[in-house]
């Protein structure tokens, strides 16, 4: 097809703004072309309170990406987290005509707009509704049921919905750079495109991606995507929590967090002492190594557990393990903690199966923002082709089976 | 041996032989009749009745009925409805001659002008005699019309109101407004015919076609709540692959219905469905299910199917029902369509609302309209319960009226008590609307039930931290005098979330705020102290700083942040949305000094 298939991807993180251009190629590898990052500022817990700020950053990122990949970003794939994001899976059922033995594709539309129908709080909007399986007569885990025989087809959905204002309003905030926004990802479904594999999704697998504001959290079960979701806390509360207990400006608790901190207090001997010096290298404080670590532990638990309790009934099912990801999951000892969580194998893991400046850009960090390529490509894919005569036809049918 | 009876259990009244007859008066009449001549969709005598010859010769209709003849000499009414009711009275005759020997007449008329203010209640009254069943199907004038006109139409409809079963009324504004805002008058008159003539054609299609679940005048009256409500109706009809939902989604498309919205506050809905031999059961499961999705789970649905050879591979889907206005109907007919619209949290003290309440949970549709007024008719056969207890009803409001009276003086229409009693009635009935909220509250208690669990479950949490080993464990055993010291004791349920928390922000508050400032020096904050207070006891420590200034804290500062945590400790996360995790903790605040005040609880 004569259609370009670079496509950018853009997450406004709570850390960094990260912009992504990659090349999809028709094979369905993806070619990094230019990766452009830049601080970010003006974004707490993943959400936007501070339209300027943000965008002069982006725009910073922006030049960044743009340089080395050559290529003007007119649109992206703008990547969304929050803490409104939630999710759940719906099914439809949808009861074929008697005189009909093979099911087509309206009676699948059929079925996914009951599917599609259920109750979410009124302020919110879709975001993603996913089809995870088709269940005809009972058999579940169908694929593609058209012209299968059947009475009853379900479709079961997992759909993921958000506060409509708050996805608005970065779509806004992008529009005004200006950037025309194609789509918008919830950042969890765009990191689990490059970080699990097939198998791991088979296998069953939960990816959390821990960035600064918030843990995203996707868990594949069968292959199915089972729960998603997001737990507004992330490296920004460690480093709170760091700076109020060690008593040191954010900054420096952001620091000692990368350079000194660990998950694990266990077997430190209380000689062990960490100190602070500000830039001008005057102590500013100091404290216990194992009481450092205790306070990064703390934290880090209660992210886990509160990940677990939102995944409550899937953690069982789970043979491929905990994959982590996202920058806050480079911090020591999180596996162990992690593990003793969720009594799983616990897999920290980039983004592998994409080439061209790849090296630089498997980190944790940028999970998310190849993902979103990787996820323009799968939309891309997915689309089905249809000849233009075959879409009148379907025109022409429609409007015929409604004659008043 | 007795003899089995079969002739017992047949229906007395073959269904389809009900005749009916619609009369169609004045301008508005006439237009809506000539539709429905020109649709050739019901079966029954059609009338028009004009004061004008000229109208009346333009009329398509088979039968006409020209008021007045020797009177009028052929020329309208010029808007006056006392010379239409003389007209009427006049010839009486004709009237009765055409009408006569029907079951069902429906009436249906423009308020508001001479003939149809002023005739209708005349013919309603002659067609009553001759004992049909009378529907009265009514359009209130478009509020341009004027002020004069809409009073005659109140004027005409509160006698109408006293003679006719049923009365189906429709307003204009909102069918003109909502249809075709932007189109030329004759369309949107059109479009308001289109409508009338159609539910015309489902009330007849519902009463006289065999039903497999059948709906009668009982449900039907039901489900417009007569006396003061105005009706939605909403007509559907598809054919082809998916016919069901189509057919739905054209009824809900309705402008009466407003796309299913105004059907979220009705209390009875009447659904019928139609449909030919190839009707399944699994279509209407769907049209239901469909349906229900604009519906309120409390509604009331009437439900009726009926299969009609004559309608072929299509389905038919007819919603009907009625909305009470807010005022009296005297107030509301003027008003622009927004405020037609009841909004939901307006008190609606409307009669038949609460008449209409009693019907809706009684276990026989039978004896339907308010079995608490007149507990005698309930038992009753059917159609002629509703009828008469309608007619109870009537005479309730204007005991003084009764309205088989032919003799028809203006006195008697007139009856000074029908508006004192409508408007006295509301009284004792928004009585009861207020006492209604009083069962609501029922659920609450559960809710404190729910928190125990919570409690436990923290309860449950707690112990587990204390397994942990952990360096604080240490501190907290010394600690325990000197937090005494500290706190007075958190004798009242630390104070709830909601006082210390700033009101949800949303994402305008943000853009306007300056940026989040920095974490504050520790050395003020409450985590510094409660975090590092004892320290100094445990081991000497030279990097302590905030110690110092544990003093300096006062208790009712530390009482607030008990549990929660104050809006200091949140720190850089202050005024972003909270965190909360199942128990009611701030997640923002840090872990650690969120776990040693529960240890030291």
């Amino acid at each position: 097809m004569a259609k370009s298939t670079i496509y950018a991807g853009l997450e406004i993180g709570t850390s960094k703004i990260c912009v992504v251009v990659g090349e999809a190629k028709r094979d369905g590898t993806i070619k990094i072309l230019g990766v452009g990052t830049a601080p970010s500022r003006g974004v707490r817990k993943g959400e936007i309170v501070d339209f300027q700020k943000v965008q002069t950053v982006l725009n910073d990122a922006l030049v960044r990406a743009e340089e080395p990949s050559d290529v003007m970003i007119r649109t992206v794939f703008l990547g969304v987290t929050g803490g409104h994001i939630k999710s759940l899976n719906s099914r439809g059922a949808w009861r074929l005509q008697e005189d009909q033995g093979e099911i087509t594709e309206d009676d699948v539309e059929e079925a996914k707009e009951i599917a599609r129908n259920v109750e979410i709080p009124q302020d919110h909007v879709f975001l993603h509704s996913i089809t995870r399986q088709y269940i005809v007569d009972g058999q579940e885990g169908v694929r593609q049921p058209i012209g299968r025989e059947g009475r009853v087809l379900e479709a079961d959905y997992h759909i993921i919905h958000g506060v409509r204002g708050r996805i608005q309003n970065a779509v806004k905030c992008v529009r005004e750079v200006p950037l025309e926004v194609e789509d918008v990802v919830f950042t969890a479904i765009a990191a689990a495109q490059v970080v699990l594999n097939r198998e791991a999704k088979a296998q069953g697998a939960l990816m959390i991606d821990i960035g600064g504001g918030t843990a995203d959290y996707v868990l594949y079960e069968d292959g199915m995507i089972a729960a998603s979701g997001c737990v507004p806390l992330g490296g920004d509360h460690i480093t709170q929590d760091i700076a109020m207990a060690v008593q040191i400006p954010d900054r420096r608790a952001e620091e000692l967090k990368v350079t000194e901190g660990s998950c694990i207090f266990d077997d430190l001997s209380p000689e062990d002492i960490v100190r602070v010096e500000d830039d001008n290298g005057f102590m500013i404080a100091e404290c216990e190594r194992s009481f450092l670590n205790e306070v990064i532990h703390l934290r880090v638990r209660e992210i886990f557990e509160q990940v677990k309790t939102r995944c409550e009934g899937h953690i069982g099912h789970l043979a491929a393990g905990i994959y982590l990801t996202g920058g806050t999951s480079l911090l020591k000892g999180i596996d162990v903690v992690a593990q003793d969580v969720f009594e799983r194998k616990v897999t920290r893991a980039g983004s592998a199966p994409v080439s061209g400046v790849t090296a630089t850009f498997e980190k944790p960090q940028f999970s998310a923002p190849i993902g979103l390529i990787r996820y323009a490509q799968i939309l891309d894919q997915e689309k089905p082709f249809m000849s233009p005569l075959r879409k009148l036809g379907r025109k022409m049918a429609d409007l015929l089976s409604v004659v008043p | 041996m007795v003899e089995y009876d079969r002739k017992a259990l047949k229906e007395t009244i073959e269904p389809g032989s009900l005749k009916t007859c619609i009369v169609g008066v004045g301008g508005a009449g006439g237009n809506v009749l000539d539709r429905i001549t020109l649709d050739r969709t019901v079966e029954a005598k059609l009338v028009t009745v004009h004061t004008d010859i000229r109208v009346l010769s333009h009329s398509m209709s088979p039968h006409k009925v020209q008021l007045g003849v020797e009177l009028m000499r052929g020329i309208g009414a010029g808007g006056d409805p006392e010379l239409g009711r003389e007209a009427a009275v006049f010839s009486r005759e004709q009237i009765r001659e055409a009408v006569d020997g029907h079951d069902i007449v429906f009436i249906c008329t423009g308020l508001g002008g001479g003939t149809g203010s002023g005739a209708a209640p005349v013919i309603a009254e002659i067609a009553k005699g001759t004992g049909a069943l009378v529907f009265l199907t009514a359009t209130m004038p478009f509020s341009f019309e004027g002020k004069r006109r809409l009073k005659q139409a109140e004027e005409s409809l509160d006698q109408l109101q006293k003679r006719a079963d049923a009365l189906i009324l429709f307003e204009n504004n909102r069918m003109g407004e909502l249809t075709l805002p932007k189109d030329g008058i004759q369309k949107a008159f059109t479009q308001a015919d289109q409508l009338i003539a159609q539910s015309l054609r489902a009330v007849s299609t519902i009463l006289s076609t065999p039903g497999l679940v059948k709906l009668g005048l009982d449900d039907l009256t039901a489900a417009l709540n007569t006396s003061n409500g105005r009706c939605l109706f909403g007509f559907g009809e598809a054919r082809g692959q998916n016919r069901g939902s189509e057919a739905v989604k054209r009824a809900l498309k309705s402008p009466l219905i407003d796309q299913g919205r105004l059907l979220h506050q009705t209390k009875t809905l009447l659904v019928h469905i139609a449909g030919g031999e190839s009707l399944t059961l699994l279509e209407v499961d769907a049209i239901m299910k469909l349906l229900g999705k604009n519906v309120p789970d409390q509604t009331h649905i009437l439900f009726g199917v009926a299969v009609d050879a004559k309608l072929g591979d299509s389905v038919c889907v007819t919603l009907l029902s009625s909305l009470g206005l807010a005022q009296l109907n005297t107030v509301a007919a003027a008003a622009p369509p927004v405020d037609m619209l009841p909004v939901k949290d307006r008190p609606m003290p409307s009669i038949m609302d609460n008449l209409g309440a009693p019907a809706a949970h009684a276990p026989a549709p039978a004896s339907a309209p308010s079995p608490t007024l007149i507990p005698a008719t309930a038992a009753a056969p059917a159609p002629r319960a509703s009828k008469s207890s309608l007619r109870a009803e009537l005479a309730k409001s204007a005991p003084a009226t009764e309205p088989m009276d032919l003799l028809f003086r203006s006195e008697e229409i007139a009856a000074p008590a029908a508006p004192t009693s409508i408007t006295s009635a509301p009284l004792p009935l928004s009585v009861e609307e207020v006492s209604a909220p009083e069962f609501e509250p029922e659920p609450e208690p559960e809710s404190f039930l729910e928190e125990e669990p919570q409690a436990e479950a923290e309860a449950v949490a707690e112990a587990t931290f204390e397994e942990e080993p952990s360096p604080f464990a240490d501190e907290i055993i010394i600690e325990q005098p000197m937090a005494a010291a500290h706190i007075p004791e958190p004798e009242p349920e630390p104070e709830p979330v909601q006082p210390v928390r700033p009101p949800r922000p949303r994402i305008e508050d943000f853009i306007t705020q300056p940026a989040p400032r920095p974490a504050p020096l520790p050395t003020t904050s409450l985590a510094a102290v409660v975090g590092r207070a004892p320290a100094p006891a445990a081991e000497d420590a030279p990097y302590m700083p905030g110690s110092r200034l544990a003093s300096k804290v006062s208790e009712d500062d530390e009482q607030i942040a008990f549990r929660f945590g104050s809006e200091e400790d949140r720190g850089r996360f202050q005024k972003t949305e909270p965190v909360l995790a199942d128990g009611g903790e701030d997640l923002d605040v840090p872990t650690w000094m969120r776990l040693k005040r529960k240890l030291k609880r």
